[in-house]
């Protein structure tokens, strides 16, 4: 009987650990489907970033060895997603209504806001999703007049002060003249700024 | 005087001897028989053997038969339809049985959705591309978190998100308090 019952309580662990396994993106606490609130017209982007599940495994792991820190940062992710939109040419209200809109739609969701920055027409929000005392998603919304509006969802364990840490690593104009690398070549280790 | 083999009245004998082991026979065929097995030695020899097996038959102890299983041939006996009642199994087994059968269906499923998910994996161009655009996004972190002079670090979000919480959680056990004073 009591061997029994071990076995039970086995299976059950490895049933509910392959839930977990089969678990989607979508269905991260830390999710925001910002296809779903139709925040940035599509056809307008400048940027759309999308990584989720392997693929993020395996960035982790071909940075673990150059980027540790940068690599663990990424083990713990289960998604990452940015959109940003360049504001010339389009309409800066209707943009800025529909960050107000995504705002109102993650307080209710229980996203706890981290900061507001409202100077000048400029408008930055960053929203930490928090499941039983850790936190689980980031969302960064931000508006600068005459030059972009950006959201970043990220998705899965999160360390903000690791994310902190990293991103004032890393150099975003630089970022954008990296070229994409030979196919079979490693990518270039990007440079940090001093 | 081996007659055994050969003589027709062995054979008829022989056919007999079970029956006259029983009891089974007529006053007439024991007659017979009794007259045979005078003169045949063989026969009386498969007499005597068939006589002690069944003594020794009879002397092996008895079994109880399990009542329901005396109730069903009985009720066989009758022409009664015998359900069929599996013997219960113990709840142990029941559960290992359902875990295992969860496990199959969720391994199996989760195994699905990967498959179906990701119908090849990404090339090594690919995870290059990826890794730059997980650094781009990080990148416009920095870049915002710079542009309005804040960093997230963990005394912003001491100062922003844990304190005001626990400042909520502070007041309402004032008031609890307060009100418990008035009372």
């Amino acid at each position: 009987m009591r061997k029994t019952t071990i076995l039970a309580t086995v299976l059950l662990v490895l049933a509910s650990s392959a839930a977990g396994w089969a678990q989607k993106l979508t269905d991260q606490p830390g999710y925001v489907p910002l296809g779903q609130l139709d925040l940035f017209p599509q056809d307008k982007l400048s940027v759309e970033i999308n990584i989720e599940g392997a693929l993020l495994s395996l960035i982790a792991a071909g940075a673990k060895q150059s980027e540790p820190e940068f690599s663990s940062l990424i083990a713990g992710l289960k998604g990452i997603t940015v959109q940003a939109i360049p504001l010339k040419g389009v309409d800066e209200s209707m943009v800025r209504t529909k960050i107000g809109r995504t705002v109102h739609w993650l307080e209710d969701r229980g996203w706890k806001s981290t900061m507001k920055v409202r100077d000048q027409g400029e408008e930055t929000y960053i929203y930490l999703k928090e499941v039983d005392g850790k936190i689980a998603g980031l969302t960064l919304l931000t508006l600068s007049p005459g030059d972009e509006a950006v959201v970043i969802n990220i998705v899965g364990r999160i360390d903000p002060a690791q994310i902190g840490r990293l991103s004032q690593s890393l150099n975003l104009p630089h970022l954008k003249q990296v070229p994409a690398p030979a196919p079979g070549k490693k990518p270039e280790k990007l440079e940090k700024p001093e | 005087m081996n007659r055994h083999q050969h003589d027709p009245s062995c054979d008829e004998a022989l056919d007999l001897l079970e029956a006259y082991v029983d009891g089974d026979l007529s006053a007439d065929e024991v007659a017979r028989l009794r007259s045979h097995l005078e003169g045949c030695a063989a026969c009386a020899a498969e007499l005597e053997l068939a006589t002690r097996i069944q003594s020794e038959l009879r002397a092996l102890p008895e079994l109880d038969c399990p009542p329901e299983v005396l109730e069903k041939v009985r009720r066989a006996g009758r022409g009664e339809v015998v359900p069929f009642v599996p013997r219960p199994r113990s709840m142990g087994l029941r559960i290992a049985a359902a875990a295992a059968m969860l496990t199959l269906t969720l391994g199996g499923g989760a195994l699905f959705l990967r498959l179906q998910a990701q119908p090849d994996s990404p090339s090594p161009q690919e995870i290059a591309q990826a890794t730059q655009e997980a650094k781009i996004a990080l990148a416009y972190i920095g870049k915002v978190t710079r542009r309005t002079s804040t960093d997230l670090r963990e005394d912003v979000l001491q100062k922003r998100l844990i304190e005001p919480a626990a400042r909520g959680v502070s007041r309402s056990l004032g008031g609890t308090q307060q009100s418990e004073k008035e009372h």
